[in-house]
């Protein structure tokens, strides 16, 4: 069954902008793909409905699906303990006191308590390399770390699905490069909407490009990536890393 | 404004801290009420902006600089039971992060500054806003009259605890905190008029979403603060006020208690015997200067109002007879 | 014209302040006994006699062989003292004007600075996220401890924030003055408020993300 699966996905803002048309996608268990495209372009929009968080009230008739289960008001709370949303300012993910506060928030929602609350976010801050930061006030911590805490966060939930809205913005390069190697060791499907195409070229094997709420085009990630025409018409551009490679 | 620890004795501090209980009481079961899930990281924000807003001097003169208090502003952004939570969360942080304001009188300082100053700043505003209509201009003009009002008043029942405590009297403590706050009041009825105003440019749909509660509760939560801080103006404030023992005794004497009444004044100041020369005379002068003072307030509160107002609101305003264009 | 310091360099001294992660005996006793013992000790000092003045002295020993036993610098202690100091001087100070009024004002002033050392001590060994615990276990309401937490985390972002909105604004800006004054603060404080509503419909979507329900 297909981790995540979206048909003729539509949304208006409430002031009549059209933010999404007819977007139709799916992600397989464990697969990771990247969602890019031009500023406004919608991902962010895209990754909101993920999560039940928009529209204000999902309509009778989903068309989002997570492992089958759909995106209504009565199963959000199940969808959104497999879901795990990676907002793009970690101020606003961290909102807890201290780290282990925040990661515990989650897992606490759900009912786990004691003794297997602490050893959910003991693992979880372990997955992430942060074992001993539960006492951490999220003020005091670099922008990467901030981050990999916003991640314990969804994985003591045990989300199965990550979706990530630019995971890599204004990290410096060794906080991306840590965040890269985690994000590629982490055996969860994952969507991750970003700028950062290098990212996607290294640990997305398959990209979907989005512009003005639309998809105009899912593939693999080398050959899409390397279509200049494809990327320059949707404000993208091939990255560095395919250029000083021979396709084929 | 921050009472200290040691300045309130046990009956006055255990007073206010109930009063300031029974307000929280009130803010809460009305933001539950609400059941707008929404409101609830937005008050907690607040009372975070409150701080930091706080933090800003600006400069008064001679080289004194002034800050926001916020009351009021929240008040008028957010709606009272939001601002009673987000002002007490101020108070507590500073008290137990910045030794500001004192943990004996906490109470009291949530009862002044969280309760009392975004109450009488709704009620104000409330009832300006009716009277003059839902226009920019008639918001801008309620919220720097209401700030204006609810500080002058705040530093009012904070002398009246002071005197009531017997630390300072009632001779002393009046016109000084009301004479300074007088002042002090315009800064923040400018300031939170600038805020509300640049608020309204900015983003005017944050000035216009007030809490989906129903106008029945809305009244009943007005009405709740209302007596709460009439409560406090009885016990605190009426003891001294000079007309009261007036009232009192023809009362005593209309019922025939003259002799008992007067033998063993229930609520007499603690401090009347204490005739200093000049300080009676400062007290009724502070009265007169606070008629005198709330005119000045409304004037410069209608003046601020017109000037902040873009010309465009001002002639749909008349054109349409009050109808707003930002409602 | 005084210019105004860009922001009390205080706060964040004060917020962020080095003493709190001690080992000593005092940081590693629990916080609700630090705090109770705290409170005891206010209410003592502001229910004492006003002219108990052996009982100050008494006291007064008290905290600073408590203070010397949690090993946080005198000198940091002292500076924050005499901070703090002169709301309660400034009080104390309109209890002179009146008979009695040297006798009250010193009683004000050693009451005041006792209980004021005496919280300075408590949150210079205690971290603020652990006395939220203590009221929660004390049965404040939740609505009212979420709002405290929520104030606490933010209050670093917003204060942060508002400083760069300030440079960013006062680089623009060629005039000085009160009038520019006024504006200023004014602005800052509305793209401020802005900026925090923005903020919390976020951190709304972000609890909700996470399974919170009021």
């Amino acid at each position: 069954m297909n981790a995540l699966e979206i048909r003729h996905l539509g949304y208006r803002y409430p002031d009549g902008t059209e933010a999404l048309r007819d977007v139709s996608f799916s992600v397989a268990e464990g697969e990771r793909v990247g969602l890019i495209g031009p500023n406004g372009a919608g991902k962010s929009t895209l990754l909101l409905h993920l999560n039940g968080l928009l529209p204000e009230h999902p309509p009778p008739e989903p068309a989002a699906r997570v492992w089958g289960t759909p995106v209504t008001e009565p199963h959000l709370a199940a969808v959104r303990a497999q879901v795990g949303l990676l907002f793009q300012d970690p101020d606003d993910q961290l909102f807890c006191p201290t780290v282990w506060e925040d990661v515990a928030f989650g897992p606490q929602q759900l009912g786990v308590r004691g003794p297997e609350l602490s050893d959910r976010v003991a693992r979880a801050l372990r997955q992430v390399g942060l074992a001993d930061f539960e006492e951490r006030l999220p003020h005091h911590l670099s922008r990467g770390e901030k981050r990999r805490v916003c991640l314990a966060g969804l994985l003591a939930c045990e989300a199965r699905l990550l979706a990530l809205d630019e995971p890599t913005s204004d990290l410096d390069p060794r906080g991306r490069r840590e965040l890269k190697a985690l994000l590629g060791s982490l055996p969860v499907a994952q969507i991750i909407a970003t700028h950062d195409l290098e990212l996607v070229v290294e640990i997305c094997p398959r990209v979907i490009v989005l512009d003005h709420g639309a998809v105009v085009a899912q593939g693999p990630t080398v050959e899409l990536l390397n279509d200049e025409a494809l990327m320059l018409s949707h404000g993208l551009e091939r990255p560095h890393v395919l250029r000083h490679r021979h396709p084929h | 404004m921050h009472i200290p620890d040691g300045f309130l004795d046990a009956k006055t501090a255990v007073i206010s801290a109930g009063m300031a209980a029974v307000g929280i009481g009130i803010a809460l079961r009305s933001v539950r009420r609400a059941a707008s899930a929404r409101r609830v990281p937005l008050i907690g924000l607040a009372a975070a902006f409150v701080f930091a807003a706080q933090m800003l001097n600006f400069p008064v003169a001679g080289g004194t600089s002034g800050h926001l208090i916020g009351a009021v502003l929240v008040a008028v952004l957010l709606g009272p039971s939001a601002a009673v939570l987000a002002m007490t969360a101020v108070l507590v942080v500073q008290c137990f992060m910045f030794a500001d304001g004192g943990v004996t009188a906490l109470g009291a300082n949530v009862f002044n500054m969280a309760i009392v100053a975004p109450g009488v700043g709704y009620a104000i505003y409330a009832l300006v806003r009716r009277a003059a209509g839902d226009s920019l201009r008639s918001r801008l003009l309620a919220t720097a009259f209401a700030a204006w009002c609810s500080t002058v008043v705040a530093a009012i029942v904070c002398a009246g605890q002071l005197a009531l405590a017997g630390t300072v009297a009632w001779k002393v403590a009046f016109p000084a905190m009301a004479g300074i706050h007088m002042l002090i009041a315009i800064g923040e009825a400018v300031i939170t008029t600038l805020v509300v105003a640049a608020v309204a440019r900015a983003r005017p749909e944050l000035l216009a979403s007030r809490p989906p509660t129903s106008a029945s509760s809305h009244y009943t939560e007005l009405t709740a603060y209302g007596l709460l801080v009439s409560l406090g103006l009885v016990v605190f404030v009426a003891p001294f006020a000079s007309g009261w023992p007036d009232g009192l005794e023809k009362v005593a004497a209309a019922l025939g208690f003259e002799h008992r009444a007067t033998a063993t004044p229930i609520m007499a100041a603690p401090l009347s015997n204490y005739t200093i020369p000049g300080f009676q005379s400062a007290v009724s002068s502070t009265i007169v200067a606070g008629g005198v003072g709330i005119l000045v307030a409304f004037v410069l509160a209608y003046v601020l109002a017109r000037a902040l107002t873009p010309r465009v609101d001002a002639a749909h305003g008349r054109g349409a007879g009050g109808a707003s264009p930002c409602a | 014209m005084a210019a105004a310091p860009e922001v009390r360099p205080l706060v964040h001294d004060e917020l962020l302040n080095p003493y709190r992660h001690g080992a000593s005996l005092i940081h590693r006793l629990p916080a609700p006994v630090k705090l109770l013992g705290a409170a005891a000790c206010v209410l003592v000092s502001v229910l004492l006699p006003r002219t108990a003045w052996p009982a100050y002295a008494g006291m007064g020993a008290g905290l600073l062989l408590v203070a010397l036993l949690s090993s946080v610098p005198l000198r940091y202690l002292g500076r924050r003292l005499l901070l703090a100091e002169p709301f309660a001087v400034g009080v104390a100070l309109l209890a002179l004007l009146q008979d009695h009024g040297l006798q009250v004002f010193l009683a004000m002033l050693a009451k005041s600075t006792l209980c004021l050392s005496c919280i300075i001590l408590l949150n210079s060994t205690t971290r603020f996220t652990d006395l939220l615990q203590v009221f929660r276990r004390l049965r404040v309401p939740a609505l009212l401890v979420v709002t405290l937490a929520l104030m606490h985390r933010y209050l670093f972002v917003l204060v942060d924030e508002t400083a760069r909105l300030r440079r960013a604004r006062r680089s623009r800006t060629f005039t000085t003055g009160r009038v520019f004054g006024w504006g200023l603060t004014a602005t800052v404080a509305a793209q401020l408020f802005v900026r925090t509503s923005e903020r919390a419909e976020r951190v709304y979507a972000a609890m909700c993300a996470r399974g919170w329900k009021l």
